[in-house]
């Protein structure tokens, strides 16, 4: 218990930091020997971290918040083609590769706007720039007129899918509908290698153990019980001195840029980035992991991106055409049964969906 | 209009060439005319000037008799005997078309160099006039172009005027203007310049101001001054034609938003649902309405074409059902919960999407085009008042009035309101809530259901076209306030028109784009939309 | 420091073609509990809204201290300048502890400005006034319809207001409840405080106000203390009865 009295569930997040790390130590120490997972399985761990990276970052917005994006897609894409344009430009200056989408428009070179995309640490600033500017501008302007609830929701997802038909277009310089691949250098080392892969997975294993460290460091905070407080009732707390408007902008951009960082992580390792990032379903997709794993428990975000991925990845080999059924059958079962996700299963706590009891984390949603 | 043509056809140095007064009065003589087919170079002349005739405007009957007849002549098919003549490519009598062999020695008619011109000429007329295939007519039309000087003035008008295929239609008006502006005598081209400024597009409008190079544009200044005022009329038309054609698109873009997004500003303003599975509700609507077709092509083929307006109870009805049910077993535990509830709709729509994937396959669905929406009129310039989206028009007007009607009007309607407004209160009347819920998401659900009806004889038909509507519809209930039924109206009118002004200055992603920046500008103004009610905090 | 703590000036809000309030004057002294009654509608709580800075008014001014326009400021602003309002729907945060609803009250800003035992002294000072000491780690959600109240008097009383607003703070309490708010009402009367009550308990107000403004369609009716109220044709009329 900390001084703000909040009851605090240090253990299993505790333990999920832990056992996270030492997986990725375990990974790390084991590369190269006969103990060693299979590139496939090393890759897929690696994948799965960079979701659950993405997972946290919406939980922090909707968990904590109250404020639900159905176009957190666009973030994870745009830290996504950044960083594919980190790697296309590097593959280009070390190996000579010229991308795809110049040779599908027939372009002699760059355009003007790839210049500098060969150093990482100005891709990583425009990335964090960019991701900045336009989460901070969308999030003034809604936050401020008082968008909310299922408005925002509808907004963030008309949003996301404008940016998707944008980047569909061939003509933009970022490899249009085919998207940009291809990458075939990292920091001077080539892709590809079982080496580089696990590499990537140990790397994305513990940006994935801090950002969860450092956002459960945040929710634990006096400003996370602000946090908590905007979610359960923003006009009482405005009208206790408190500017909610800055405190969401500030969580907003946060979260923002932890889905642009997943990104970053997720495209080294998928080899590809296209416009199909920035479907709705993705977006929705995020928030399914979330409310399955548990909603305002960061524990919970990383457990339901995980398993949800998980089954995912098993199923597009076993029977793809089942999944969007099973989706929705887990979708409705959250829904009706288990408000709460995982949270509840984990306490037993089955919740008949017309108790008459609420509970507690129900209450960010006002009625708009 | 037709004084003129009647003028320009009496004044045609060729027509009164070719136009034999008696083909046009009286009954064919087909005796006499197979006669002369088999008689000397000035008979088979004559013959082909009553043939040419025929295929401007004798009955169909004895056009249908004529067609076979010039390239029987032309392909030495013909042989003549004693009794009339043979058609040898089928051995018909070439009057009664019984058949018959030629008796004794047949004489197969031989043409004379300028009599072959004149019955390939003649051929092709009749081809274009009466011949069964498309494809056939637009081989006539290729054979007619290469001479367009022999083309007989009023031909082409004439098989413009019957022309059932849309493109042909267009290519035959192409070469009569083209013919009737390369036209020897100055006048009968400045009468054709005349004419086509009559009737605008940017075809004409093409050809005319390619007559600023020829050398009477020069020479004559009738003819200049001619040119000139044809160009500023067509010009004006093109201009004219384009306004109305703009305001006529986003007026049926507008009326499928408006179909797409009222049951959804229903639902919204009543529960604070968006449902996220209207989308799929239109899509089933479209399937439906598919079905009931499929159904009447095997029970009733002679009602086919009225499926649209048959389907039309069944759309509703069968999305609506779909609708109380997913309220019931699902929404309703979740009035409370409006996040939650956008999950659990798009868990429906991912459902209902794969779920006709998985029965009727990805394919787009084959749709008849009924008379009613078939074609259109065109109005000025390139201006065509199409059937098809003046069906979709008028659908969303009578939806718009019967929805007003219904809330504003019924008891049913009075309780929509009444819980819209404040639930606590109309319960506390004794209005049953819930029930009215239930009702009012069917009635939102039938109402997504007969959009996708309205749109089927529009857009293709598939298990993904819900996606294509369904955030634009968002977009009208954002901007259009919640649930008012005027809001809607004018939110989809506003996106409707400005989509379709931006779209063919920057492309349809860019129409996009601004549509949504102006909504989010928009909300900076009247965060609750055009037609918020206010009130004081709850 | 004016004598006046609230001057409401020419106060008009319209909702639609509703007038709520209708060109509305009064002031309010330091040091004085003013009761606001009236039948519903009369615009009771549009009024503190004004003042909180919920609802811009379309004409008019709340002056705070003689000296600050509020309808121009910011709800947090208005807040931060000291005033605090308890809403009539009791409104806590149910997924924090009571505990941080003290905290949250007694230092406004993102990082804590109190050193940790001025704090602790702070919250469990307010928490004994509300008597909500033995719950002070309970989540706000768990606590009864009477605790919230008190919780929310407890977190606007907090940061040490000189405008106290309280909306309808005993509906829906027990007898004995009532009694102990009425008795914490008084207890926070100061010299340099000005408390504003909205309520329809005329017991209840009869016993905490000095002085009750009877409003009756966005206008006011009648100002005195409660006796005089109870003896005005007028207010029996369109609200007391008979």
């Amino acid at each position: 218990m900390n001084r703000f009295g909040l009851i605090t569930h240090t253990a299993p997040i505790v333990h999920l930091i832990t056992l996270i790390v030492l997986a990725a130590l375990l990974m790390a120490g084991l590369a190269g020997t006969e103990f060693a997972l299979s590139r496939y399985l090393a890759n897929a761990i690696g994948q799965l971290a960079a979701f659950a990276v993405l997972a946290i970052s919406l939980d922090l917005i909707w968990g904590y918040l109250g404020i639900l994006s159905l176009g957190h897609g666009l973030f994870f894409a745009l830290g996504g083609y950044l960083m594919a344009m980190y790697l296309l430009k590097h593959s280009f200056e070390i190996t000579g590769t010229v991308p795809d989408f110049l040779q599908f428009m027939g372009w002699k070179e760059f355009p003007f706007y790839w210049d500098g995309f060969e150093f990482f640490p100005y891709a990583l600033a425009a990335a964090v720039v960019m991701t900045t500017l336009i989460s901070g501008l969308f999030g003034y302007v809604s936050f401020r007129s008082r968008v909310g609830g299922v408005y925002f929701a509808i907004i963030t997802q008309a949003l996301v899918y404008v940016a998707m038909l944008l980047m569909f277009r061939n003509d933009t310089g970022f490899g249009g509908n085919n998207g940009m691949t291809g990458f075939t250098v990292l920091f001077g080392w080539p892709m590809g290698t079982s080496g580089m892969i696990t590499a990537l997975a140990v790397a994305s294993l513990l940006v994935l153990a801090g950002v969860l460290a450092g956002c459960n460091g945040l929710v634990k905070s006096r400003f996370g019980a602000l946090m908590l407080a905007t979610r359960d009732d923003e006009t009482r707390l405005r009208t206790m001195g408190y500017e909610t408007l800055r405190l969401k902008l500030i969580v907003w951009c946060l979260s923002a840029l932890i889905a642009m960082l997943a990104g970053m992580l997720y495209v080294p390792q998928v080899g590809i980035i296209n416009p199909r990032v920035l479907s709705p379903e993705l977006s929705l997709e995020i928030a399914v992991w979330v409310a399955i794993g548990g909603r305002g428990h960061l524990v919970g975000a990383v457990i339901g991106a995980l398993l949800v991925n998980a089954v995912k990845f098993w199923l597009s080999f076993a029977a793809p055409e089942i999944w969007p059924f099973i989706l929705s059958g887990l979708i409705v079962l959250v829904v009706l049964v288990f408000p709460n996700g995982l949270m509840d299963l984990a306490k037993f706590k089955l919740v008949r969906p017309m108790g008459p009891k609420r509970l507690a984390s129900d209450m960010g949603e006002a009625r708009p | 209009m037709n004084l003129t043509r009647l003028t320009a056809v009496l004044a045609g140095l060729l027509a009164a060439l070719l136009l034999a007064p008696s083909a046009r009065a009286q009954a064919l003589d087909r005796a006499g005319l197979i006669a002369n087919l088999c008689g000397n170079a000035s008979a088979m002349g004559e013959a082909a000037s009553v043939l040419t005739g025929l295929a401007m405007s004798g009955d169909a009957a004895d056009r249908a008799f004529a067609v076979p007849l010039a390239r029987a002549v032309i392909d030495r098919k013909l042989a003549c005997d004693d009794a009339g003549a043979v058609l040898t490519e089928n051995g018909l009598d070439a009057v009664t078309r019984q058949p018959r062999a030629a008796a004794g020695e047949p004489l197969t008619p031989v043409l004379s160099l300028k009599n072959r011109a004149t019955y390939e000429q003649v051929d092709a007329a009749l081809a274009l006039r009466a011949a069964p295939e498309a494809s056939q007519r637009a081989a006539a039309l290729k054979t007619l172009e290469r001479r367009p000087a022999l083309i007989p003035e009023g031909l082409l008008e004439a098989a413009a005027a019957a022309e059932p295929d849309a493109g042909l239609k267009g290519e035959i008006e192409t070469l009569a203007q083209t013919a009737a502006l390369t036209a020897a005598d100055p006048a009968a081209r400045i009468r054709a310049l005349a004419r086509i400024a009559d009737n605008p597009s940017r075809r004409a409008l093409t050809q005319v101001s390619a007559l600023t190079a020829d050398p009477a544009y020069a020479a004559s200044p009738e003819f200049r001054a001619a040119v000139d005022d044809a160009t500023v009329r067509i010009g004006r038309g093109i201009a004219v034609g384009d306004v109305l054609a703009t305001a006529y698109n986003g007026l049926s873009f507008a009326s499928i938003l408006f179909m797409a997004a009222i049951g959804l500003a229903i639902i919204f303003g009543l529960m604070g649902v968006i449902n996220l599975a209207q989308g799929e509700l239109i899509m089933i609507g479209a399937y439906v309405t598919w079905l009931v077709q499929q159904g009447l092509r095997v029970v009733a083929p002679s009602l086919l074409d009225w499926y649209l307006v048959l389907a039309i109870p069944v759309a509703f009805f069968v999305t609506a059902a779909i609708g109380i049910a997913l309220e019931a077993s699902l929404l309703r535990h979740l009035y409370k919960r409006p996040l939650m509830s956008l999950l659990a709709t798009w868990a429906v729509s991912l459902f209902l999407m794969n779920l006709v994937r998985v029965v009727f396959g990805t394919q787009n669905l084959q749709f008849e085009t009924p008379f009613y929406v078939t074609g259109g009129v065109p109005v000025i310039g390139d201006f065509i008042f199409t059937w098809n989206r003046m069906f979709a028009i008028l659908f969303a007007v009578v939806t718009l009035a019967l929805t007003w009607g219904l809330v504003r009007r019924t008891p049913f309607g009075l309780n929509i309101r009444a819980v819209t407004q404040n639930r606590d209160m109309a319960a506390c009347i004794g209005i049953p809530t819930r029930r009215v819920d239930m009702m009012a998401f069917g009635l939102g659900s039938g109402l997504a259901g007969l959009a996708g009806l309205a749109l089927s004889p529009i857009y293709s038909v598939n298990p993904q076209m819900g996606q294509n509507f369904i955030i634009d519809a968002f977009m009208v209930v954002v901007l259009g306030g919640v649930g008012t039924i005027a809001g809607t109206v004018v939110a989809a009118l506003g996106i409707g028109q400005i989509n379709v002004l931006i779209e063919p200055l920057w492309g349809a992603v860019a129409a996009k784009v601004i549509v949504l920046l102006m909504i989010i500008a928009f909300l900076q103004w009247r965060p609750e939309g055009l037609f918020a009610v206010k009130g004081r905090r709850k | 420091m004016s004598l006046t703590a609230l001057l409401v000036d020419g106060l008009t809000v319209r909702f639609g073609s509703f007038r709520a309030l209708d060109d509305l004057s009064l002031a309010i002294d330091y040091g004085e509990v003013r009761a606001i009654i009236g039948p519903n509608g009369a615009g009771k709580t549009t009024l503190l809204d004004v003042i909180s800075g919920i609802t811009r008014p379309k004409q008019g001014r709340v002056l705070f201290d003689g000296a600050i326009d509020l309808t121009g400021l910011s709800e947090a602003a208005i807040a931060r300048a000291g005033l605090r309002r308890k809403f009539q729907k009791p409104s806590v945060f149910e997924g924090l502890s009571v505990r941080q609803h003290i905290a949250i009250g007694a230092d406004v800003g993102f990082r804590a400005r109190l050193d940790a035992p001025a704090l602790e002294d702070r919250i469990g000072e307010v928490l004994e006034t509300v008597g909500l000491v033995d719950h002070s780690n309970r989540l706000a959600g768990e606590l009864s319809h009477g605790q919230k109240q008190w919780l929310e008097i407890g977190m606007v009383l907090a940061s040490d207001p000189k405008v106290l607003m309280l909306d309808e703070p005993v509906a829906g309490l027990t007898d004995e409840e009532t009694e102990r708010t009425a008795a914490l009402v008084r207890a926070l009367k100061r010299p340099d405080r000005a408390i504003v009550v909205v309520e329809h308990d005329m017991d209840f107000v009869e016993r905490i106000a000095d002085r009750v403004t009877v409003l009756h369609e966005g206008r006011t009716l009648f100002e005195g203390s409660m006796a005089h109220v109870r003896a005005d044709a007028a207010v029996v009329e369109v609200y007391l009865g008979r």
